[in-house]
């Protein structure tokens, strides 16, 4: 039986024998990599304000939901949010902030929660790493503050956090940000959505149906 | 100024009065021009049919022929682009260094016909007179082998007489496609008559283009269809004045 | 229902060819206008979008220098990948064709005591034919994307590498779902049968414990798998199971995390016809309390490394499946996908197909367009398509000239006696007198010729041919030239 390992070497030896005839300079031919063509925008323009407008922008054309406050009215935010929701049941990371879960409804903090659990709540609160004001995209990281993949993935409500000092403008300026390579992101660019109907945009297949994002004025 | 006249195999024989319109109307722009007896073809039905060895002996022969010529003008958008974009990989592969050089040296006095009186010559009133409704059909090998961009609608929107119709959904292929119009020649037709929607929606006289090829596709289902549209190449219009009309070419 | 529910056949080994096989597409005026409506819808948004990016040709440039560059070094790329992927606790596996994949996926399963698994669509799976293989095994297999449940439900194979279901529209979606969901009731709204495929599937998530997907992106640099997609099954297959397979193509790699800059601009662009699609996961190895702790990735050669041994075809792997060039193929839109007889339908499809088989089946594919180049153009990648079409239609004909079968055929026949004839201006000018002969047979009254036999009757099945003029030009030009030595 031929084993996994003889399966590698056959592919290698392959693959070694086709590109054993390109020429390289040095004996790496990675160091070619630094050498490619990047004559894209690698960063925007745009003023501040007109950023974080861009990024509402392109959030509501997606039909995501953004309100704007600044650090000190953002629980008076989140709890507008919350309430305008007719949801009562939410799920939260370990790591978010305590003020940010605030009273008049039912918090269940992320402690190895099942995935029953998990589908019982109504929504989810979280932070984020970045958001890309072009193209409208939330990128989550998975750290404490933003939880586990699942809990942004089951229950149907997804209220995101997002300082201005989080947004860039253009998706290389995202990747610029990026100081650890991440083992796990999640790039957010709206609801869940289909069109294999006809080509017919129905939002919400599976994912959060409904995506609301705050913008804090810092 | 003095250019050679490559006149095209499929033209030469199927097509004579686009070669006698392309004559007067260069003459008539005080060109002097010669015609080279020994042409042939370039080659390019062999090369996009997979014949590969015929096709490099055709070209090899097509650049001996045009060493020593000023300019070689070719009223046919697709022979430009095999020599543009063929020629080099067939000579890479199987020609020689020499070859190589002459080829490179011809190169840049290949010219379509278009191209020919807007870059070279510099015009693009020709003073051409064609009272009729004209839509223009641009060829996948002019719009996207060789750019020809906009130079077939400067030079039409010189013609007197000429009423302009656009022509939806320009970009997309006539299905013809060369050996593709018999080989896969139900696909062809599908193509065909949904671009013939676009051309007859323009309630012209006359469809034109710079390429007999795709006009022989278009003017053969019309001329099937008796429909009430005619294919012309553009050489054709451009040639006709009142004096000389088109009919004088025919 | 679509008469292309009858038995089209996606392996190129048994297909028909090209001209036969998309004659019942032809005969569909349902299909061809369910094709077209989809094609525009993408073709317009991704054109707006194009117009609105001002650095597009620049991605473009980056984004097939960065795929030629990983696959000029795709050995090493491929082996950092295994040591970073490994190191993240992933285990990775090397599968030399569909069957040693399809061997591997199964045993992978069969250790976790899987019995059901839960798939996003990856077009991978279905060129190895591993949904079949699996089921003969005993094993369930579900479909998660829209799409593909329609297909899977509806017994029907994929037209279209991004959207699959192209070719079939609401009213046959209501058919299908209303028969095996048993849901009568269903109107054939997209909302309600959306709706429909979300209930239907959120019990399987929960609680299938095997997924298998396939992979946008391998990223060398962090041993991370990407995945694009729109509707949440993909996360929710890659997030909820406890065993999580991946089968990837080996020319996916690309060599560092920040490639993804240009890729994801360019994907979402020329796929969708989307700034940036919802959902882009990527994920390393296993992340203790967070998804799948038993990690697996299966990559696969399956005649890929040969392609790669060519200068001139190896760009065919820079391929990101973004299906923008079958939007573009004039081709495909009045044939639709299945005509190609593949997995991989379009422009791409006629030239990865024959490649993958090394040549030995789809031979019709090369031919299967005009040449015309749109694809081209579109292309993220900047596949030179039409360039690598000529090249394998020369590959075609050195295999069949040799054939005796071949020797006599009409078109091959005439298309050496033309290069004979082209070699040697008598014997063109010969030719052209003896045509002219010949075409005056069958030219009728009105200087037309409306039916010819062999292969000018494939022309004349449409369209007519003008008579042969009885002047060539250069017999014209000779009358003159001596008409104004002898001074008239």
């Amino acid at each position: 039986m031929r084993t996994s390992q003889s399966g590698r070497d056959r592919v290698l030896d392959r693959i070694r024998a086709a590109t054993a005839t390109i020429a390289r300079d040095g004996a790496d031919g990675r160091s070619a990599y630094v050498d490619l063509p990047r004559e894209y925008i690698n960063r925007g323009n745009l003023s501040h304000a007109a950023k974080v407008a861009l990024l509402i922008e392109r959030l509501r054309e997606y039909n995501a939901e953004v309100s704007e406050c600044t650090p000190s009215t953002l629980t008076d935010a989140i709890h507008h949010k919350l309430a305008a929701s007719n949801r009562r049941r939410f799920v939260a990371p370990p790591g978010l902030p305590s003020a940010w879960m605030v009273p008049g409804f039912d918090w269940k903090i992320d402690d190895e929660l099942s995935y029953e659990q998990i589908e019982g709540v109504d929504g989810v609160v979280t932070g984020s790493f970045c958001a890309v004001a072009d193209s409208g995209t939330i990128a989550l990281h998975h750290s404490p503050i933003e939880g586990r993949r699942v809990l942004t993935l089951l229950p149907d409500w997804h209220l995101c956090i997002v300082y201005t000092s989080q947004v860039v403008e253009t998706l290389p300026e995202y990747f610029a940000r990026v100081e650890k390579l991440p083992t796990l992101v999640t790039w957010i660019s709206g609801p869940s959505a289909t069109a294999d109907i006809e080509m017919t945009r129905i939002k919400g297949v599976h994912g959060p149906r409904h995506l609301n994002v705050i913008l804090v004025q810092d | 100024m003095r250019a050679s006249l490559f006149i095209t195999c499929y033209n030469d024989t199927l097509f004579p009065e686009t070669g006698r319109a392309v004559v007067s109307l260069l003459e008539r722009l005080g060109v002097t021009l010669d015609f080279h007896s020994q042409q042939t073809c370039c080659g390019q039905m062999h090369a996009n049919t997979g014949f590969r060895a015929e096709a490099f002996s055709q070209a090899k022969r097509l650049v001996h022929l045009y060493a020593d010529a000023e300019n070689v003008v070719i009223p046919s958008s697709s022979c430009v682009a095999m020599i543009r974009d063929q020629f080099p990989g067939l000579f890479e592969d199987l020609g020689s260094e020499t070859l190589r050089r002459e080829f490179s040296a011809l190169l840049p006095r290949i010219h379509e016909l278009s191209e020919f009186l807007v870059d070279k010559l510099g015009v693009e009133d020709v003073g051409a007179y064609f009272p009729h409704r004209v839509t223009y059909h641009a060829s996948c090998h002019g719009l996207r082998a060789i750019h020809l961009g906009d130079r077939p609608f400067r030079l039409l929107s010189k013609v007197r007489g000429l009423d302009l119709a656009p022509l939806p959904n320009l970009d997309r292929c006539c299905g013809f496609g060369g050996t593709f119009s018999v080989k896969n020649a139900e696909v062809s037709s599908a193509m065909l008559s949904v671009k013939l929607q676009d051309v007859f929606s323009t309630k012209a006289e006359y469809c034109t283009a710079l390429d007999n090829s795709c006009l022989m596709h278009l003017g053969g289902a019309m001329h099937r269809q008796y429909a009430g549209m005619k294919t012309i190449h553009m050489a054709l219009i451009l040639a006709s004045t009142e004096s000389t009309p088109m009919e004088a070419f025919q | 229902m679509s008469k292309i529910a009858e038995d089209p056949v996606l392996d190129p080994t048994i297909a028909l060819p090209f001209p036969a096989a998309a004659l019942p597409a032809l005969r569909d005026p349902q299909l061809r206008k369910n094709v077209a409506h989809a094609i525009d819808v993408i073709q317009e948004k991704r054109g707006k979008l194009v117009v609105e990016k001002s650095d597009w040709q620049a991605l473009r440039v980056s984004a097939a220098a960065i795929r030629t560059h990983a696959l000029e070094n795709l050995g090493s790329y491929l082996e950092q990948f295994e040591a970073r992927c490994t190191a993240a606790g992933g285990h990775v596996h090397w599968a030399s064709d569909a069957g040693e994949a399809r061997q591997l996926i199964l045993e992978i399963l069969r250790k976790e005591g899987a019995d059901e698994v839960i798939k996003i669509k990856t077009m991978t799976s279905a060129e190895i034919q591993l949904n079949p293989f699996l089921e003969a095994a005993g094993l369930s297999v579900y479909e998660t994307d829209l799409a593909e449940i329609i297909l899977q439900l509806g017994h029907q194979e994929p037209s279209h590498i991004v959207v699959p279901a192209l070719h079939i529209n609401r009213s046959q979606v209501r058919e299908i779902f209303a028969q095996s969901m048993n849901r009568p009731d269903l109107p054939d709204d997209p909302q309600a049968l959306t709706a429909a495929a979300r209930e239907y599937l959120r019990r399987k998530f929960l609680q299938v414990p095997a997924a298998i997907s396939g992979a946008n992106f391998l990223i060398a640099e962090t041993g991370g798998v990407v995945i694009v997609e729109s509707e949440g099954n993909g996360r929710m297959c890659l997030t909820l199971p406890r065993t999580l397979i991946t089968l990837a193509g080996i020319e996916k790699v690309l060599p560092c995390f920040n490639d993804l800059e240009v890729m994801l601009q360019v994907l979402a662009r020329s796929a969708t016809g989307e700034r940036m699609n919802p959902y882009t996961s990527l994920w390393s190895g296993v992340t203790p309390g967070d998804g799948p702790q038993n990690f697996h990735v299966v990559l696969l050669d399956n005649g890929r490394s040969s392609i790669l041994e060519k200068a001139k075809e190896r760009q065919t792997l820079r391929c990101i499946r973004c299906g923008a060039c079958m939007n573009a193929c004039p081709v495909y839109r009045q044939t639709g996908g299945h005509a190609y007889g593949s997995v991989y339908p379009g422009p791409i499809g006629a030239i990865l197909t024959p490649q993958l088989m090394q040549m030995r089946h789809a031979q019709s594919l090369p031919y299967a367009s005009s040449l015309c180049g749109a694809c081209y153009d579109v292309c993220p990648v900047k596949i030179n398509i039409p360039e690598i079409l000529i090249d394998l239609r020369a590959q075609v004909v050195d295999q069949e000239r040799r054939s005796l079968g071949k020797f006599f055929d009409p078109l091959y026949l005439g298309l050496r006696i033309a290069a004979l004839l082209f070699s040697r201006a008598r014997l063109f000018h010969l030719a052209q007198k003896f045509g002219r002969i010949a075409a005056g047979l069958f030219t009728k009254r009105d200087g037309w010729i409306h039916s010819m036999p062999s292969v000018g009757g494939k022309w004349t099945q449409t369209r007519d041919l003008r008579g042969l003029p009885n002047q060539t030009f250069r017999e014209w030009w000779q009358t003159r030239e001596a008409d104004r030595r002898r001074g008239r």
